[in-house]
């Protein structure tokens, strides 16, 4: 696959997607309390599972690829576990002790998929894991000084450490260290004693916003975090930090290709690449979408258009449909950029879905070649 | 339904208050008369600069570090009155190269002062009289901030703007 790949899977917007492990299956939640299991097939993708068990909102979708388990959350106040079962070919739901007051806004497996941790609004954090004597899945929470609904959050490679986004425009790495199911880890630039709730380090843009995204570094050496006031941060624990003030509008999420390039989206449709230059400052580098570039290429076919779209959605655009048209890929906000491809610290492909319904899997590498002539 | 007029949120221990989510930039607050007084020393330096017929180091002198705080509310009116001077001496065709001038940092305290502007212009009493002679300069010229803030945006982008909103640090 060398090109960029567009999937309209819904024509509302897609809450949330993660793929399985050899990418052939897509979970994604079509804005409601259903998520969605879709097969890759010869002539695109069909929808073999739906999965209802939740009441609300599902908010985010984790696949554990390595053991093939897929954890929701959702508004509801709860998070289901699912695991598949061979026998009658149906996705069978655990329901996960969360004890939140509050939706649950956010879930990722940690890096071992032993454990995964769930954002709420309820100012705290649970860090679940499988308890083998009852047979559930147990949480602990992560509640000081969290002060507002928590937005994100990313593990760091080392199982143990966690990074939270929060609303009360700080960004906080915890230790999430679980005795019985964690080794005592090694030392890393965030601390070497990592007792449950330890906080790492606590983090502000400066101003104000709401932390979006957090997103530690592959190595795990550094953070970048990005917020309402469209800045995106790389803290180094200990060093300077760098600051990217940017012209857009603000990111909701952030990707790692490798240690020097970083990609963002958000409510500007496209994904925008920063690069680290000559080891020191933090720049932005280029916008990944080409298409955002080109005048409107269709103009001559706008009867065309208007027919297809009667046909295709029923509505008859009043002037064609190039008007109310973005030339970007995807339609509207993006809220989610997952790895599609590659090992972490050299993502070859990645995903993004947003509030357009549409899932673009992006092929970064021959985007990068494509745009090395541009360099300015 | 005047149950939904009730403020749950009082009734919770954890509630969280404007206080708390005040960044300031060095931990403390600063003291609104100490505040006053440095805005002051600042507008005669301002001024003296604008007779000297320099308006660029007029404008990073006049929003150069405001008055941030919760209680500045004096000292934040001063500087926002020096700023506004400064703007409506400065020549149309001169703004776009001094904004290019500023540091990214300056830009985001220049939107914001342009914001301040607006949301205090606009008083019927305020307005010039058409007449013969030209209006005489008034601080919170709305026609002037608007002027500023199409050029501020061509080059600042609307990622400035944004950070002006979100931003508690208000002047």
């Amino acid at each position: 696959m060398s090109q960029t790949e567009i999937r309209q899977f819904n024509f509302g917007p897609i809450t949330t997607h993660a793929f399985n492990k050899d990418r052939t299956q897509v979970a994604i939640c079509p804005n409601n309390n259903e998520v969605q299991i879709h097969q890759r097939t010869a002539g695109g993708w069909s929808l073999i599972h739906t999965l209802v068990e939740h009441d609300k909102l599902v908010t985010s979708i984790d696949w554990a690829v390595e053991s093939n388990q897929i954890v929701t959350c959702s508004q509801d106040r709860n998070a289901y576990v699912w695991n598949f079962d061979q026998t009658n070919g149906k996705w069978k739901p655990t329901l996960v002790l969360l004890r939140f007051n509050r939706a649950a806004t956010f879930v990722r497996w940690s890096p071992n998929e032993t454990k995964f941790a769930v954002a709420s609004g309820a100012r705290c954090i649970a860090v679940c894991y499988f308890d083998e004597v009852n047979d559930w899945w147990n949480s602990k929470h992560l509640k000081k000084p969290i002060r507002s609904t928590v937005l994100s959050l990313d593990w760091h490679s080392n199982n143990i450490l966690l990074a939270a986004g929060c609303a009360d425009f700080k960004a906080r790495v915890f230790s999430a260290y679980i005795k019985g199911v964690d080794q005592r880890p090694a030392p890393t630039p965030w601390g070497d004693k990592l007792p449950f709730n330890t906080v790492c380090g606590e983090f502000s843009n400066g101003g104000g916003g709401w932390i979006h995204s957090v997103a530690f570094l592959p190595s795990g050496d550094a953070l970048a975090i990005t917020g309402h006031d469209s800045q995106i941060t790389i803290i180094y624990p200990g060093q300077e930090s760098y600051a990217i003030k940017t012209n857009n509008l603000p990111f909701l999420s952030l990707l790692w290709v490798n240690e020097n390039q970083l990609i963002a989206a958000g409510y500007d449709c496209v994904p925008i690449l920063f690069e680290r230059q000559n080891d020191q400052s933090w720049e932005f580098s280029k916008i990944l979408d080409a298409s955002s570039k080109k005048k409107n290429i269709n103009e001559s076919s706008t009867a065309f258009n208007r027919f297809r779209d009667l046909d295709a959605r029923g509505i008859s655009s009043r002037s064609g449909s190039d008007e109310t048209e973005l030339k970007t890929i995807h339609q509207n906000t993006i809220t989610s950029l997952r790895p599609y491809n590659g090992t972490p610290g050299d993502i070859s492909h990645f995903s993004s879905s947003g509030l357009d319904g549409r899932l673009v899997i992006w092929n970064f590498q021959s985007l990068e070649s494509q745009f090395k002539g541009l360099k300015v | 339904m005047s149950f939904r007029t009730i403020d749950v949120d009082a009734l919770d221990e954890e509630q969280l208050a404007q206080e708390e989510l005040f960044v300031y930039s060095d931990g403390i607050e600063i003291d609104p008369q100490e505040a006053l007084n440095n805005v002051q020393t600042k507008s005669i330096e301002v001024r003296n600069l604008l007779t000297k017929n320099n308006p660029e180091n007029a404008l990073i002198t006049a929003i150069n570090d405001p008055p941030y705080g919760l209680n500045t509310t004096a000292a934040k009116e001063l500087n926002a009155k020096i700023v506004m001077e400064v703007l409506n001496s400065i020549k149309a065709t001169d703004i776009l190269p001094l904004i290019k001038k500023l540091s990214i940092e300056q830009q985001d305290i220049l939107m914001k002062y342009i914001y301040r502007g607006m949301a205090f212009s606009g008083k019927a009493s305020d307005k010039p009289k058409t007449g013969a002679s030209p209006p005489p300069p008034e601080p919170f010229n709305s026609a002037v901030l608007l002027n500023w803030h199409e050029k501020l945006t061509e080059i600042a982008g609307v990622g400035c703007i944004v950070r002006v909103i979100t931003d508690r640090k208000t002047v």
